[in-house]
């Protein structure tokens, strides 16, 4: 366990004066697993406030009296607050005869067009037909990417239906994913997946374009893809991609988004703290945690894994 | 700016040090811990900042008979001279040498930026009148050759690749060869993206560096990289010889802290950062002067005068 516990002394009541050492301590120690400054701040102080006030006889107790406070504060924040079983409402969409649609999105080089690559493998597992809308009109070789990711799963599974809607580069995005989901509603595909480009979430432009695409084709799920490796700027990512689908949407009751996957899990060790960044700024669930390059790399997060590796000294 | 607001938030507590009428360890310690605080904002490592804290700390001594001026002075030099020994390696970067082939590989995790960056580079070398090409070796990532070409192409820089050969090595070797016999002077070569928790990769980048004996080897961070900076970075410098490393995706609002710590882990400057998807996006770095800019040295030279 967390071996700075072992400074604290007990036998005395707990207030904020006593606590700080402990709980700056422990706001390092969340730092350094790489949670947001920000967020690891506010939980410290949330967790001291509710220890505020006892008092405690043995040393022993206060270890586990603060652990357990921020077991319990890590465990609320990873676990999410709405059930998504995206199958079961595709299933809902089949029975309502249209497709159902997911958009990724996120800033540039996290894995975007890889996940949701991974995403078309599993839809196919389950029996799905996929439509994937190449809407990153911009980037070198994203329509090529998607191309061979489609031929691959196409031979990958015996009898797969997966196809790629591209119109190559240069064009509205916005309009390539409504011509996309028109076009699977008359194919029959049971699922569009509409890759866009990487934006940084303060390019103006950029953004706008992001929401109009949302705007006009209203997904039935919008999936902020963001790597494990980010550190503080999680926040003000998720923040004003939040913002913008807000703000630039023009709707009374704009959308945001729904879910995330978080990429490149593989490659940060027990530094899980973006995981907490992103639960904590949006409220939403991790749908999915990608582990690798291959497609069979995407797996469901575990919220005691996530908790005990933020934990662990 | 790039860490303006870093330097923005180190000033003001500073400053407000140089308000206190006493200079005492609790202002000390107030101080340092808004600074450690803006540091933590930045993803600058955490180690990095528990020593820069203790070191500030070693070398001021409070007891002193000095004034309450002469103590802030050292303070403040400390301060400065901590947040320059992490962005300044103080080693020279290399320098291509006219007339002759330079082989420059890029390294550096998933998605962090090479491909982009290797034709930046060699865009920003062509137009300095270098004979100048890129090698794709990355076979791994669908459409990387794509991408490459379609960079090269609108740049007008000479390429080389496959659609076939599935050996990095092979490729690699190949490019390099046919490039050097065509009198190149920069030969930039990219490769897949990679990371320490996978042993193949790495022996694979060992391979590819084996094989076209690069005279520098670029680490490529991505500016927003947060505590796992540290520890990826010296897992590169170890296996593939980093001489120099470019942080790209500075045109956000990201403060690059990560990849500045990267410097510390790996000793390696840093030399260009990327601010844009552009083919233009591509900024000179010089450590030096970049501290002082991004403190508004003016300000600060002023207080050290008080
Ligand atoms: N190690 C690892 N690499 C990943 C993972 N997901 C994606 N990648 C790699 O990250 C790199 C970038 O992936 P892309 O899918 O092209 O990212 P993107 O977000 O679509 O990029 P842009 O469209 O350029 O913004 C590729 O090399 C992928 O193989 C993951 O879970 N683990
Ligand atoms: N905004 C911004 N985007 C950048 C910058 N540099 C690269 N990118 C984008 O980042 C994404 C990934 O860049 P790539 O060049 O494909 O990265 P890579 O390291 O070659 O990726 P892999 O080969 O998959 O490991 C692309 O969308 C680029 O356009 C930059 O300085 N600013
Ligand atoms: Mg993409
Ligand atoms: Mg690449």
């Amino acid at each position: 366990l967390l071996s700075f516990f072992k400074n604290m002394t007990g036998s005395k009541e707990l207030t904020s004066e006593n606590l700080e050492p402990i709980m700056s301590k422990m706001k390092e120690h969340l730092v350094n697993k790489n949670v947001a400054a920000d967020i690891a701040q506010h939980l410290c102080d949330s967790v001291a406030k509710g220890l505020v006030g006892q008092t405690l006889g043995s040393f022993k107790s206060v270890q586990a009296h603060v652990k357990q406070s921020m077991e319990v504060a890590l465990k609320r924040i990873l676990t999410p607050k709405t059930s998504v079983d995206l199958l079961r409402d595709i299933a809902q969409a089949q029975a309502e005869n249209r497709p159902y649609t997911i958009v990724f999105i996120g800033v540039n080089g996290v894995g975007k067009s890889t996940n949701l690559s991974k995403t078309a493998f599993w839809l196919l597992q389950n029996n799905l037909k996929v439509l994937i809308a190449a809407c990153d009109t911009f980037r070198s070789g994203a329509v090529e990417q998607l191309r061979v990711h489609q031929r691959n799963l196409k031979a990958l599974e015996q009898n797969a239906v997966v196809d790629l809607y591209e119109k190559g580069y240069g064009k509205d995005s916005a309009a390539i994913a409504k011509e996309a989901i028109a076009s699977a509603k008359q194919s029959g595909h049971d699922v569009v997946l509409i890759d866009t480009a990487g934006r940084m979430q303060d390019n103006d432009p950029l953004m706008r374009a992001l929401a109009k695409l949302v705007t006009v084709n209203n997904p039935d799920k919008i999936i902020f893809v963001g790597e494990a490796l980010v550190g503080n700027e999680a926040v003000d990512q998720l923040t004003k991609f939040n913002a913008a689908l807000k703000d630039f949407s023009g709707l009374a009751n704009p959308r945001h988004i729904d879910g995330m996957i978080l990429t490149k899990f593989d490659t940060i060790d027990d530094k899980v703290g973006a995981a907490l960044s992103m639960t904590y700024t949006t409220g939403q669930p991790i749908l999915f945690v990608g582990t690798g390059q291959t497609y069979t790399d995407l797996k469901n997060m575990k919220v005691s894994h996530v908790v005990a590796s933020l934990l662990r000294d | 700016m790039v860490l303006a607001d870093l330097g923005r938030k180190i000033n003001g507590a500073l400053q407000s040090m140089s308000k206190a009428n006493v200079i005492d360890e609790k202002v000390v310690d107030d101080m340092l811990k808004e600074i450690c605080k803006a540091l933590m904002e930045s993803d600058i490592n955490i180690k990095l900042i528990q020593s820069l804290r203790k070191n500030v700390k070693a070398s001021i001594s409070l007891e002193e008979n000095s004034g309450a001026a002469n103590k802030r002075r050292n303070i403040q030099k400390a301060v400065m001279d901590e947040l320059t020994r992490l962005v300044d390696p103080g080693v020279e970067a290399w320098k291509p040498k006219r007339g002759k082939a330079n082989v420059i590989m890029f390294v550096g995790l998933q998605g962090s930026g090479k491909t982009t960056t290797c034709t930046k580079l060699a865009s920003f070398y062509q137009r300095k009148g270098w004979k100048t090409c890129l090698v794709c070796t990355d076979t791994f990532r669908a459409g990387a050759f794509d991408q490459l070409k379609q960079n090269a192409t609108k740049a007008k820089i000479p390429y080389y690749g496959s659609y076939t050969e599935t050996d990095p090595v092979q490729l690699a070797h190949e490019g390099v060869s046919k490039f050097k016999k065509d009198n190149f002077e920069i030969i930039i070569v990219d490769t897949s993206g990679r990371h320490k928790q996978e042993q193949e990769l790495f022996n694979e980048m060992q391979q590819i560096s084996s094989a076209v004996n690069p005279d520098s080897t670029i680490f490529v961070m991505d500016g927003t990289i947060g505590q796992a900076a540290d520890g990826q970075a010296r897992a590169f410098k170890e296996a593939a010889n980093v001489g120099s490393i470019i942080v790209t995706k500075m045109d956000g609002h990201a403060k690059g802290g990560g990849a500045i710590s990267a410097v510390a882990a790996t000793q390696c400057p840093i030399i260009f950062i990327g601010t844009g998807e552009h083919m233009h996006d591509l900024e000179r770095f010089v450590p030096g002067p970049f501290i002082s800019k991004m403190m508004g040295m003016g300000d600060i030279s002023g207080l050290m005068e008080t």
